[in-house]
């Protein structure tokens, strides 16, 4: 396989549990437990999963908006050498560039604009920043980024404010923002889920055909596997602080393995009343992952667990094939004693 | 097994603003019957909320019936007194709120809430124990543990406060239960469990639900019935089966379209160029026009009335034989 842009390792985030002031905390939170996980040029990978199993806070260490407690984000660097380079050790002379390469979309169209600074304002401030082009190029950048996301006449939405402006034409104009720099690596943290579904097409057409254009790659975070399914090359499900499973989008659809995956598929409403959906099992549990044991992440919750499981440590992810990792003791028990 | 027992006919609202009227309601006619399940779907802000306030009549102050009737039983619910009202209210036609999940009073126990909502509502006097009991069999019926109507909000998960809030809207036996985007912001497997739980206790208890989504996916897991709001209109009605097998009107179709699914070909979606109208100024004629690809001049100017398209199930367009068949969706 080519160099990745980007590759992942055992990348951990724990928070402190406050117990009032002045005490050293003893529990943590870990919101993100030591996964693993690269990104191929151009490639869109979908992270999913329940709501607080870590996707934000991954998504975040990713563009150095939160710093790791441990582990390892690396990133190519193709201007310099052929080698990745850690995210953490990139030297301040060169964190402009890598704030050029990387970027974020949020999910609040309504909260990723200043409401006092117009669309031109907005769209422009990167180019500023990175001291990119004369003001008049600048406009003419703004300009055709705005063509681009499909707010033309440009000229009509330039020196418009966020509140003159729809949830769907907000993100459009958070879009041009993020893909003014032009560059390689973009997580959308569930940029359509706050808009009416008529628009959510028209956006992850539009994010498509950029990534199509400039070669971006995504980390498309979404709970919704639907979504995820039209949007990435690959599909990696959390549970947790834990990547459970791993693959290409139509394998892990198809072909789901590890027993949350296929609870998590299963529970996915169809817009097809003739569809008859399989029902799979899984009982309550936890939701937050603080202290947790050395066991299975997903035990408590797992209608399957057996004694392996709860005498071992949490199971690696392991290729079971074709680039589809599953972390679960009884996949790996059933292909070998088949 | 059918008898109408809620009918809405006609059906015009009104929001009085400064800046005019919003038109919320506009000409809307359904019908539910016993035992049956209806879900409206629709884009934010089509009205359907402003549907549901209105057939408990706990609309906004400045909403103004402009005219059609709320029939329940034969009664026109818009015709009765607020004290008549205020009795059918909870025991005729009760309503899981949209983000009442999130509305639970803090400082009080859950069960104590829901004992002040019978105490105020439920005809039948019944003494602390019974109340007790009935909440204990509520809490049962909705999957929770009767244990916990002695806890506080903040000690329910998300699920289990919307599960809570299902057994306020059964508490006083009602006839129907309008549910209004009843698991919007819960994680997937949970809106799974509470659709499948609504579902089972409809059946169980034979009560008709009026589900309120703007996901068409989870309306086509739970009804029998489907009508397709848009800008305040009902644009397409009929059973779930038919207009997900054939959407008549363009904009029915268009969502359906639009609907990514885990099922069935990965395909490409159409998207819908535009967006929905200002309810101050809709449009005139349809109010798709703006955005319809099968618009026609009459489109523009003259209201297209609800139309039977067969087997029941009616469209409100004036060239919904012009609407090609779904491809793929439904294989
Ligand atoms: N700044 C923080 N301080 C403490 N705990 C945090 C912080 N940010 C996140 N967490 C916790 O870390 C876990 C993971 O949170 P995260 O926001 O990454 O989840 P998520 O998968 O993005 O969820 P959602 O789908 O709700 O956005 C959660 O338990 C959350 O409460
Ligand atoms: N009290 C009010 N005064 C004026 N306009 C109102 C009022 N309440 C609602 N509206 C408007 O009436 C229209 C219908 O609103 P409604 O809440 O019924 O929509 P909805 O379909 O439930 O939307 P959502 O999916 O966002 O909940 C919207 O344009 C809304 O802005
Ligand atoms: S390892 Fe065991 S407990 Fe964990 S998911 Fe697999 S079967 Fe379930
Ligand atoms: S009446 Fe005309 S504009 Fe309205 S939906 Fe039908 S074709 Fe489109
Ligand atoms: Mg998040
Ligand atoms: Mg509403």
């Amino acid at each position: 396989m080519s160099q990745p842009l980007l590759k992942v390792e055992n990348l951990t985030k724990l928070f402190p549990v406050s117990k009032g002031f002045l005490r050293t905390p003893t529990d943590f939170i870990h919101a993100v437990d030591g996964i693993n996980f690269e990104i191929q040029p151009g490639e869109s990978l979908g992270l999913v999963g329940e709501s607080g199993c870590g996707k934000s806070t991954t998504g975040r260490m990713l563009v150095k908006l939160m710093e790791a407690s441990s582990g390892h984000v690396l990133m190519s660097d193709k201007t310099h050498t052929d080698d990745l380079i850690d995210i953490a050790n990139i030297p301040n002379d060169q964190m402009k560039r890598f704030r050029r390469r990387v970027q974020m979309i949020f999910q609040d169209p309504y909260e990723s604009m200043n409401p006092r600074r117009t669309v031109f304002e907005t769209v422009s401030e990167p180019l500023t920043v990175q001291n990119i082009g004369s003001l008049k190029e600048r406009e003419e950048r703004v300009s055709e980024m705005l063509r681009l996301v499909g707010l033309a006449p440009p000229d009509a939405f330039l020196f418009r404010y966020p509140h003159e402006l729809s949830g769907g034409q907000r993100q459009r104009v958070a879009i041009a923002r993020a893909l003014v720099l032009d560059p390689s690596f973009v997580v959308a943290d569930e940029p359509t889920s706050m808009l009416d579904v008529s628009i959510r097409i028209s956006i992850m057409d539009l994010m498509l055909k950029l990534a199509d254009e400039f070669d971006v790659s995504y980390l498309y975070i979404t709970h919704d596997l639907a979504v995820a399914r039209y949007m990435c090359d690959r599909i990696a499900v959390m549970y947790l602080g834990k990547i459970v499973e791993i693959g290409d989008t139509e394998e892990i659809l198809g072909n789901p393995q590890h027993p949350y995956t296929k609870a998590l598929l299963s529970a996915v409403p169809v817009p097809d009343p003739s569809f008859k959906r399989e029902e799979v099992e899984i009982l309550g549990g936890i939701t937050k992952a603080i202290n947790p044991p050395s066991e299975c992440r997903f035990i408590e919750r797992c209608p399957w667990a057996k004694d392996v499981c709860r005498t071992s440590d949490h199971p690696p992810l392991e290729d079971k094939g074709d680039g589809h990792y599953v972390a679960c003791h009884l996949v790996e028990s059933a292909l070998t004693s088949a | 097994m059918s008898r109408p027992l809620l009918e809405v006919d006609h059906l015009v609202m009104n929001y009085t603003t400064e800046k005019g009227d919003v038109s919320a309601i506009q000409d809307v006619s359904f019908t539910l019957n016993e035992g049956e399940s209806l879900g409206l779907v629709g884009e934010s802000g089509c009205g359907k909320t402003s549907i549901a306030m209105s057939l408990l009549r706990l609309v906004a102050e400045n909403a103004r019936f402009d005219s059609g009737e709320i029939r329940l039983d034969g009664t026109d619910l818009l015709s009765l007194t607020d004290e008549e009202m205020r009795q059918r209210r909870w025991n005729d036609i009760s309503m899981v709120f949209q983000g009442a999940m999130n509305a639970w009073n803090p400082v009080y126990k859950v069960g104590d809430q829901i004992r002040e909502a019978m105490d105020l509502h439920f005809h039948p006097r019944l003494s602390n124990a019974e109340v007790e009991a009935r909440i204990s069999k509520l809490f049962e019926l909705v999957g929770l543990n009767p244990a916990m109507m002695n806890r506080y909000p903040h000690e329910f998960s998300g699920g289990m406060r919307q599960r809570a809030i299902i057994a306020m809207a059964l508490s006083c036996d009602p006839k129907i239960i309008i549910a209004d985007e009843p698991t919007t912001a819960l994680d997937v497997i949970v809106q799974d469990q509470i659709l499948q739980e609504l579902k089972k206790i409809q059946a169980d208890l034979g009560m008709s639900i009026i589900y309120i989504s703007h996901d068409i996916a989870v309306i086509a897991e739970v009804t029998d019935k489907i009508g397709v709001m848009y800008a305040g209109k009902l644009v397409e009605l009929g059973s779930t089966r038919e207009v997900f097998a054939r959407p008549r009107h363009p904009y029915a179709f268009l969502l359906l379209s639009s609907t990514p699914s885990v099922t069935g070909p990965r395909r490409k979606l159409a998207p819908l160029e535009g967006e929905p109208p200002d309810l101050l100024n809709p449009p005139t004629g349809c109010r798709f026009h703006p955005r319809c690809p099968y618009a026609t001049d009459q489109c523009a100017t003259d209201e297209p009335p609800m139309e039977d398209a067969g087997d029941g199930h009616q469209v409100a367009c004036w060239n919904w034989k012009e609407v090609p068949e779904l491809g793929g969706l439904t294989k």
